[in-house]
């Protein structure tokens, strides 16, 4: 056979294999959602014939949608951006040379490896008021006098899932930038230094430049993933009280599967799709514009 | 192309994730031909049957040895040759995904525990009972249960069980404090009253549960002791009512006035059973199995019943909670007689009493067929009064088929009440939503 063409074709075969599973797994099932979202489906789930846009309209129509379309912004970017702050901050100390690093390391994994619905369990044990463990050390501490009730309003909820949110990323984050961190060259640093630069000088030139390829990578995996998370709102809330701690994705689950509105929940699911293919494609370009410009 | 390329992976994994995230779209096939019920060799025919499970035991008893050291599946199969079970015991959290994903694509059970059953019949998915279900077991059924499931004269599913509640709490506590069971609301108001300045705030007097697991209950409890309730006399929705309005007024004022448990929007009914199984909550109103309940869990709170608190001068009236087996159509199946004759058999030899007390018994149930109330008593003689407070309680509107859209209707518009909305322009905007 052709040399040319035998080079040409083979990385394609290597592909092929998963080109296969994801065609069957994941865009064959897409294309169903997408091709549900502009069929009539009733109750019990039957899908009866095409009628347009209506389940996009009823879907926007919802009164729910603005309150769950905001939640979902807010807990996307607060999960996201505190946590990749929060991870970056971690990843810089566990860089450090210092006794016990390795363990320090391995005890930021946790929480990461840890199923997010025991994670947002226990941490429903933790802020109980009746007998969560938060009042009780606080009360045998002498901090606070009375048990304080964590959850006093939805605000609070939404805080609390966010701050799960965050707690649960944060691993990820670190574990991206430190291997970023990793691969810089000390001899720049040594360098910078030798020039008189300051701490946040170093910083500013030399290491986040360097480590944003890694942020880059789990800024837009965090955000995918983060935005379809289901397991810690519905945890801890269910989206409770009247939707106001729903995110989308838990907002379409309970709309399926408790209130039947199941052509709804479809033409939701797709927006929330194609939302996200928004986002993560401009964040995406601009990265790489602003790489290549650079 | 390097950027092509990357933006050709970026959507890749944005579609990988999304799959793993989206479990909520079923992925159905058009045309519901359910396979089930064929018959592989001679004339055997297999029964797809799903089981809610009730409790710890539900699994052991129809598929483990909880049957007296056998199971409920191999003794049917043993009884009744030529008649096979596929039976699969699902939890209350996904039976209705299960089931939903299962009609959707095309592979309905034959048999269904569950709750609901209005949307199934509605859109022509279940047999009639007169089709399968033997007369002499179908007049063994309480007729008031038989009534629930009745939509255009048709009966389209028969009971399993019932629960129904009343109002438990705690005897020691009320002694300690010096007071009586409410009866009406202004009696319990006094008492829970009594009960915060007596414990400095350290007890809950009165439970609340508002969340989507069962916030429709509360509706009940509260509209129904003020003469209201989901439907007027003609069976009409009247979720907005005068009487309603006022009801749930009245208890977002117990919330308001810190006489319940903190979060009844995410406070279970559950959660409630456990604060009072631990002496945390004074009064709880709880299903017949509570002592069973509370039992279970190490608890020795001293517990008596009365009626749930009605408005002055209304009726208190007890919620009673029943589930229901049903039969799905199945067009595929090769002889519909033998189908329908298998399914009769199966019911049959639940409902016999051998079998079916003890799995009524079994979970804290009461039963819903005549034949069983005679061995049930003789076996427990509390059951006696229970079965008085089940012939006079009201059911659920579960015959009609916006009842879905109403359940979570009444369980969002209390909730928002609690942050504060107006319970009269809530109701407002469900009954318009519902009745047009």
């Amino acid at each position: 056979m052709n040399r040319t063409l035998e080079k040409k074709i083979e990385p394609y075969i290597w592909l092929l294999p998963s080109l296969i599973l994801m065609a069957v797994f994941v865009v064959f099932p897409i294309l169903i959602v997408f091709k549900l979202s502009f069929s009539e489906v009733s109750k019990s789930g039957l899908v009866g014939g095409f009628i347009g846009f209506k389940n996009f309209a009823d879907a926007i129509s919802l009164p729910a949608f603005k309150t769950v379309m905001l939640n979902t912004l807010y807990w996307v970017v607060s999960v996201v951006g505190l946590s990749t702050i929060l991870g970056f901050v971690i990843a810089m100390v566990l860089n450090q040379k210092f006794r016990g690093r390795k363990i320090a390391r391995a005890i930021v994994v946790f929480p990461w490896a840890t199923s997010l619905v025991i994670q947002a369990s226990v941490w429903n044990y933790i802020i109980k008021y009746e007998y969560g463990n938060l009042n009780n050390i606080l009360l045998n501490l002498g901090i606070i006098k009375q048990a304080v009730n964590w959850r006093m309003s939805y605000q609070l909820e939404f805080i609390w899932e966010c701050g799960v949110g965050i707690f649960v990323t944060i691993p990820f984050v670190t574990f991206c930038v430190l291997s970023g961190l990793q691969a810089i060259d000390n001899s720049l640093y040594e360098a910078a230094e030798i020039d008189g630069a300051s701490f946040w000088n170093r910083l500013w030139h030399i290491t986040i430049p360097l480590v944003k390829p890694s942020l880059t990578v789990s800024t837009v995996l965090n955000i995918i993933y983060v935005f379809n998370s289901f397991p810690i709102i519905y945890t801890m809330t269910k989206g409770a009280p009247s939707n106001k701690t729903d995110t989308l994705v838990t907002y379409l689950y309970m709309l399926n599967f408790y209130d039947r509105q199941k052509g709804p929940a479809t033409a939701l699911s797709v927006i929330g799709f194609l939302v996200l293919c928004l986002c993560a494609g401009i964040y995406m370009l601009g990265v790489m514009r602003k790489e290549d410009n650079g | 192309m390097k950027k092509i390329l990357a933006l050709l992976l970026t959507l890749a994994m944005v579609f990988a994730l999304c799959a793993c995230g989206q479990t909520a779209a079923p992925a159905a096939s058009e045309a519901p031909a359910e396979e089930s019920a064929e018959a592989p060799a001679g004339d055997e025919i297999t029964l797809d049957v799903i089981i809610c499970q009730y409790g710890p035991n539900t699994q052991e008893w129809f598929l483990g040895s909880g049957m007296d050291g056998t199971n409920f599946v191999d003794k049917f199969e043993a009884a009744n040759p030529g008649v096979k079970l596929n039976l699969e015991v699902v939890s209350w959290n996904d039976v209705y995904t299960v089931v939903d994903t299962r009609i959707a694509s095309g592979q309905a059970p034959d048999i269904l525990n569950i709750d609901v059953f209005a949307n199934y019949a509605n859109e022509g998915l279940l047999e009639p009972v007169s089709q399968y279900c033997p007369e002499e077991l179908y007049n063994d059924f309480f007729p008031s249960f038989i009534e629930q499931s009745v939509i255009d004269g048709t009966v389209w599913a028969v009971p399993d069980l019932a629960s129904a509640r009343a109002l438990y709490y705690n005897v020691d506590m009320f002694e300690e404090v010096g007071i009586e069971p409410p009866a009406t609301w202004a009696e319990l108001e006094d008492a829970a009253q009594a009960i915060v300045d007596f414990y400095d705030g350290e007890v809950y007097p009165w439970g609340i549960d508002m969340t989507t697991d069962e916030g429709q209950a509360a509706f009940a409890y509260y509209t129904w002791g003020n003469g209201g309730g989901f439907v007027d006399a003609e069976g009409n929705w009247a979720l907005n009512s005068a009487e309603n309005v006022e009801a749930i007024e009245y208890a977002i004022g117990l919330v308001n006035k810190g006489y319940t448990n903190p979060n009844p929007a995410t406070q279970t009914r559950y959660d409630l059973q456990d604060m009072f199984a631990a002496g945390k909550l004074a009064m709880c109103i709880a299903p017949n199995s509570m002592p069973t309940y509370c039992a279970d869990k190490g608890s020795t709170v001293n517990m008596a019943t009365t009626a749930i608190p009605a408005n002055e001068g209304k009726t208190s009236s007890s919620v009673g909670v029943m589930d229901r087996i049903m039969a799905f159509k199945d067009e595929a199946a090769p002889d519909q007689a033998a189908r329908d004759e298998a399914i009769g058999k199966f019911l049959t030899f639940f409902y016999d009493p051998e079998n079916y007390v003890g799995w009524v018994s079994m979970e804290g149930f009461l039963p819903a067929v005549n034949s069983a109330v005679e061995a049930l008593v003789a076996a427990d003689p509390s059951f006696e009064a229970w079965l008085d407070v089940l012939s006079s309680c009201q059911f659920y509107p579960t015959a009609k088929g916006e009842w879905d859209a109403v359940k979570q209707g009444t369980i969002a518009a209390e909730q928002a009440a609690l942050t504060g909305a107006s319970v009269q322009e809530q109701l407002d905007a469900l009954q318009a939503q519902i009745a047009g």
